[in-house]
């Protein structure tokens, strides 16, 4: 009776589980610094022993079109289909992941038996680090620095730094021209919390790499930033 | 005989009752359910929130959603390209920075936007705890917070 019970769960538990079955829910997609879109294919294969319909997709964002091959929704036994993501890249850089939401017949309206992930990693061109530099509120006023690096094969030069507040002085040191440099931040009244953003705009040819933003902060260290208090 | 005739007629009652009920009051609501105790480590639970003070709510739906039903006083971060990325920071920089909690939503436990908005908003390293609601948006509107 045991014996039966168990082969009849283990039943409903294959007939629950999703049976289109996807070579990679997650894929890994490396972009040129200059594309605008990037594409990733999806191979699927109906593993169970009937028809699946496709009932419904969804793209998590507008910047990620979905098309199924062929527009074929339905898919015998053993029949095998492609889901082609294209990601916009818009200003993004760095890594970011996009899904997608699939639903089978027979699927919750709230519940997508399948998400799928298309991972996408946009070349950094100009990076800084750190992006923002902390003083503590009536601290010591001692000079910081946020190092300016050009990731890329030709040179690039920084053209112009702008500050939104006068509360903190800065100066541009050049360590290898059109690859390195550094921003020294000064603040110069710690009495009150401040906080500035620097514009640092460069000769980048990419126009979504060409400025770039850090930050300077004067502000009260929080009891609740380690803790989990609310 | 009797017996499997009052079985009969106590199901056929109990259906057409259950299906007039669902026929006058719709489907069942679902809530958003959400338990301290197995949550992740970067989330909170809505019932988490003891103190509403100094608290920064991030919206990281798309603009349309947030501009029709998002939380009075939320602010806007998403990751959809038409979006200027750099401005999201510099015109956020400084409600992060005197804030004691920013919490981000997205649609609900399914999207999972509101953690790479986090990590961004984290990497700004602004001061603040950054962390992210369980249930999103979903768990707000169970709990009356914001409507359809």
């Amino acid at each position: 009776m045991i014996r039966i019970a168990c082969m009849l769960l283990a039943l409903a538990t294959l007939a629950q589980s999703a049976p289109l079955k996807f070579a990679e829910t997650l894929r890994e997609v490396h972009a040129p610094a200059d594309a605008k879109t990037v594409t990733t294919d999806f191979t699927f294969t109906n593993r169970s022993n009937k028809p699946v319909t496709i009932s419904r997709y969804e793209s998590a964002c507008s910047c990620m079109k979905v098309e199924i091959s062929d527009a074929k929704l339905r898919y015998a036994p053993g029949e095998s289909g492609t889901i082609r993501a294209e990601f916009d890249m818009g200003n993004f850089s760095g890594e970011i992941d996009k899904t997608i939401a699939l639903w089978v017949e027979g699927d919750p309206k709230d519940k997508p038996s399948i998400t799928l992930t298309a991972r996408v990693h946009i070349p950094v061109i100009v990076n800084i680090e750190p992006k923002t530099l902390k003083w503590s509120l009536n601290g010591k006023a001692n000079p910081q620095a946020i190092a300016i690096t050009m990731k890329d094969t030709k040179p690039v030069r920084i053209t112009k730094i702008s500050s939104s507040s006068e509360n903190f002085r800065h100066e541009l040191k050049t360590i290898k021209d059109g690859k390195s440099y550094e921003l020294v931040v000064t603040p110069l009244d710690l009495s009150l919390p401040a906080l500035a953003i620097f514009r640092i705009e460069t000769d980048c040819a990419l126009a979504k790499h060409k400025t770039q933003q850090a930050f300077a902060v004067v502000r009260k260290p929080s009891s609740s930033e380690n803790d989990h208090t609310r | 005989m009797r017996t499997r005739s009052q079985l009969a007629i106590i199901c056929s009652i109990s259906l057409a009752a259950a299906g007039l009920t669902y026929l006058i009051s719709g489907p069942p609501t679902r809530s958003h359910l959400c338990d301290p105790a197995t949550r992740k480590s970067d989330e909170i639970c809505l019932s988490e929130i003891s103190d509403p003070n100094g608290i920064l709510w991030v919206d990281a739906r798309s603009r349309a959603a947030w501009q029709k039903n998002g939380l009075p006083e939320s602010i806007l971060w998403n990751l959809d390209p038409a979006e200027d990325m750099q401005a999201f920071e510099s015109n956020n920089a400084e409600k992060i920075a005197s804030a004691r909690l920013v919490i981000i939503y997205c649609g609900d436990e399914n999207c999972g936007i509101s953690r790479q908005v986090a990590e961004r908003i984290r990497k700004l390293d602004l001061g603040p705890q950054v962390i992210v609601l369980n249930g999103g948006w979903r768990a707000l509107r169970d709990a009356g917070r914001v409507r359809d």
